[in-house]
């Protein structure tokens, strides 16, 4: 038995065989044609075209009708790179001059390609490399049909392992018998988890080398709960896991009838419960939750993937569409917090000079900067605002100072002061408030709490501070600790602080949807948990069955305590005592 | 054959969307066009190689038509490029 600690990416239990992916580079089987043959090869090639560009139409409109359209978008880029001349007449040229065969010439032409475009300095050409390579890994796989093969292949349910996952895979997980998958790039923002968790595989990504461990065969348990992959597991442990993936299911069945109830207790405190949704991913079933509304709209991915700002417009359709689903409930739309992890493809100055990203100009740093972004931005909101009944939250990341809060007010009543010439009005006064991560913030809250109508503990990043720690960097990345000292201490004084003036205090990080964490934030009386949809009803079920007396206690003890492993008993313990 | 220079004006440079405007309405003509910037020149019709000008704000471009339709492809490709390619900045 082996086992490989990575990401989890999406949630749930999967056993089975594994299948490795045939790995990104192509396998050419042939190189060289004879004179004549080069007509037929040439003719090979066409059909080869016609057949992805087919394929591609096809993907394109199934993404648009699962995924969205971003994805779907990016087929069309596909179908226009498959079309370029510059692959096709090179790669015929090369047919005919160097009688090499199809799969050669396809394979060359896009090195050269690849090549040229690995020489541009700027990172959203460079990026397209690896269009450049997925189209050619589609068309190859239609001369030599192996790619096809592999995929049928595959007779019975297995757990795919991938080096990594392109868009051309995706559609190949729904129409297989894959039923999760591991890969060893990507991480929990990545499209691929995105994915995961629209199929509602599990999966766990991140896992550095287990593409390289795994033989096809071996029987493996993916943990997305916990982020592992088990390679060989004994009997003890396989054992272990069917109970846990028979108590999911049965879980799940079950959550389905709480969702109607409220959140509260059992002994009888409600809390508030919303989601941090996202538009991409907008199932059918997150459609049925009964929430209090939207906790976090995270906006980076509007700033993804286009070579410039989106438009006011573009936000405006977006924001429109997401706050009608939430109709009179609070909708909270997170400033774009750009820099750090999240560089989106146009170029800033500011990315340039970061050497040290996570503590750079990233967030509202970014925005008063370049204050034209944030008009946009707060100018999309208002006029959001202007036309749903919801109650409209303006949450500003990055907050270290009274004064940003300050710049943000003014901006905001400054758009609100143009929309009002126009003769146009929000609906409900729009509230401004600040993510609390930066450990300044936290200390001095009081004297900034005065100009926040609200606040949200980002704990992600919060933590990451507290500790100084980064989660990226593997040799520090296990000191990441919720359940440090400083953690509870900081969030308790952040929630205390936040009372004494009559301000509500929400936590949107992981934390939130952790269901071992939950008993101790009730019991540091926070009032809004915020979660991913598909953590929505597990928590709500969670909240019922726990005792706010028992987590209050958990929480004044962990308040004294001198050691993450203390705290961690104390959860345990309690956890234990309200299985019994 | 028709050539003409021409400045990038739109902030944000020949990027994808921009690139890809100009290879589909390059590709509606018959004549062959050509742009070249510095000393790297390339068919207007592909949207790898006007991406790999990788041309930025206040490059300058050169311009070539050469066809029967050159003077209809020249009027429109130019557009794209006074018109900043319907991007507001």
């Amino acid at each position: 038995m082996f086992v490989i600690k990575g990401v989890s990416a999406s949630p749930g239990v999967a056993i089975g065989p594994a299948v490795l992916l045939p790995t990104a580079d192509f396998a050419v089987t042939n190189q060289h044609v004879e004179a004549a043959e080069v007509k037929a090869e040439i003719a090979k090639f066409n059909r080869a075209l016609e057949k992805t560009l087919a394929d591609l139409d096809e993907s394109e409109k199934k993404l648009r009708q699962t995924l969205g359209g971003e994805y779907a978008s990016l087929m069309s880029m596909h179908k226009m790179i498959l079309q370029d001349p510059m692959l096709k007449d090179a790669a015929i040229s090369k047919i005919k001059n160097e009688r090499m065969s199809a799969q050669a010439a396809i394979f060359h032409t896009l090195q050269e390609l690849a090549a040229s475009f690995d020489k541009i300095e700027d990172k959203f050409f460079k990026e397209r490399r690896n269009d450049i390579f997925d189209v050619g890994k589609r068309m190859v796989g239609n001369l030599q049909g192996d790619k096809g093969q592999f995929w049928d292949s595959i007779r019975r349910p297995s757990v795919l392992i991938a080096r990594d996952l392109f868009p051309s895979d995706t559609m190949n997980l729904q129409e297989n018998q894959i039923i999760g998958f591991c890969t060893d790039l990507g991480g929990k923002t990545s499209h691929t988890a995105i994915l995961a968790q629209s199929l509602k595989l599990p999966a766990v990504v991140g896992l550095s080398n287990a593409a390289r461990q795994v033989k096809d065969g071996d029987t493996v348990i993916v943990d997305g709960e916990n982020g592992l992959l088990i390679i060989s597991p004994d009997k003890y442990t396989l054992a272990r896991y069917k109970k846990t993936q028979r108590e999911i299911k049965k879980a799940e069945s079950l959550l389905q009838t709480i969702n109607h109830l409220p959140t509260v207790t059992a002994d009888g405190r409600s809390f508030k419960l919303m989601v941090n949704f996202d538009p991409r991913t907008d199932t059918k079933e997150n459609k049925k939750l009964i929430t209090d509304g939207l906790g976090l709209l995270r906006t980076e991915f509007l700033y993804m993937n286009i070579p410039q700002p989106p438009t006011e417009l573009e936000q405006y359709q977006i924001y429109l569409a997401t706050a009608k689903k939430f109709d009179m409930r609070p909708v909270t739309i997170r400033l774009a917090d750009l820099g750090a992890d999240k560089l989106p493809d146009f170029p800033l100055d500011e990315f340039d000079k970061d050497n040290n990203p996570f503590m750079g100009c990233r967030g509202i740093r970014l925005f008063l900067k370049n204050p034209e972004l944030m008009h946009i931005q707060l100018r999309a909101i208002v006029r959001t605002a202007c036309e749903v009944p919801a109650q409209i939250k303006v949450m500003i990341p990055m907050v270290s100072s009274v004064e940003e809060v300050r710049h943000v007010r003014a901006a905001l009543n400054e758009v609100l002061a143009e929309f009002e010439k126009q003769g146009k009005k929000p609906v409900n006064r729009i509230a401004l408030g600040a993510m609390i991560e930066v450990p300044a913030a936290a200390i001095a809250l009081d004297g900034m709490i005065g100009e926040m109508d609200f606040l949200s503990i980002g704990t992600n990043d919060l933590i990451q501070y507290l500790i100084a720690v980064d989660r990226v960097n593997p040799d520090v990345a296990h000191m990441y600790d919720p359940c440090h000292p400083a953690v509870v201490r900081t969030i308790r004084q952040i929630i205390q602080t936040a009372h004494q003036r009559g301000r509500q205090v929400s936590i949107c990080g992981e934390i939130a949807s952790d269901v071992r964490m939950v008993p101790m934030l009730l019991g540091l009386e926070v009032d809004t948990l915020s979660v991913p949809p598909r953590m929505f009803l597990r928590i709500k079920n969670r909240i019922r069955n726990l005792n706010f007396e028992a987590c209050s206690d958990t929480a004044q003890a962990a308040l004294l305590a001198s050691s993450s492993e203390e705290i961690r008993k104390l959860i345990e313990t309690q956890s234990q005592d309200e299985d019994s | 054959m028709i050539t003409q220079e021409i400045k990038i004006t739109n902030r944000l440079g020949l990027h994808a969307r921009p690139a890809a405007m100009v290879a589909q309405t390059a590709a509606n003509f018959d004549c062959d066009i050509k742009i070249a910037k510095d000393r790297v020149e390339i068919n207007a019709k592909s949207i790898m190689g006007v991406m790999m000008l990788a041309a930025e704000y206040g490059s300058t471009l050169r311009l070539s038509f050469n066809g029967k339709d050159e003077k209809e492809a020249c009027s429109a490709i130019t557009r794209l490029f006074t018109d900043n390619f319907n991007e507001e900045y």
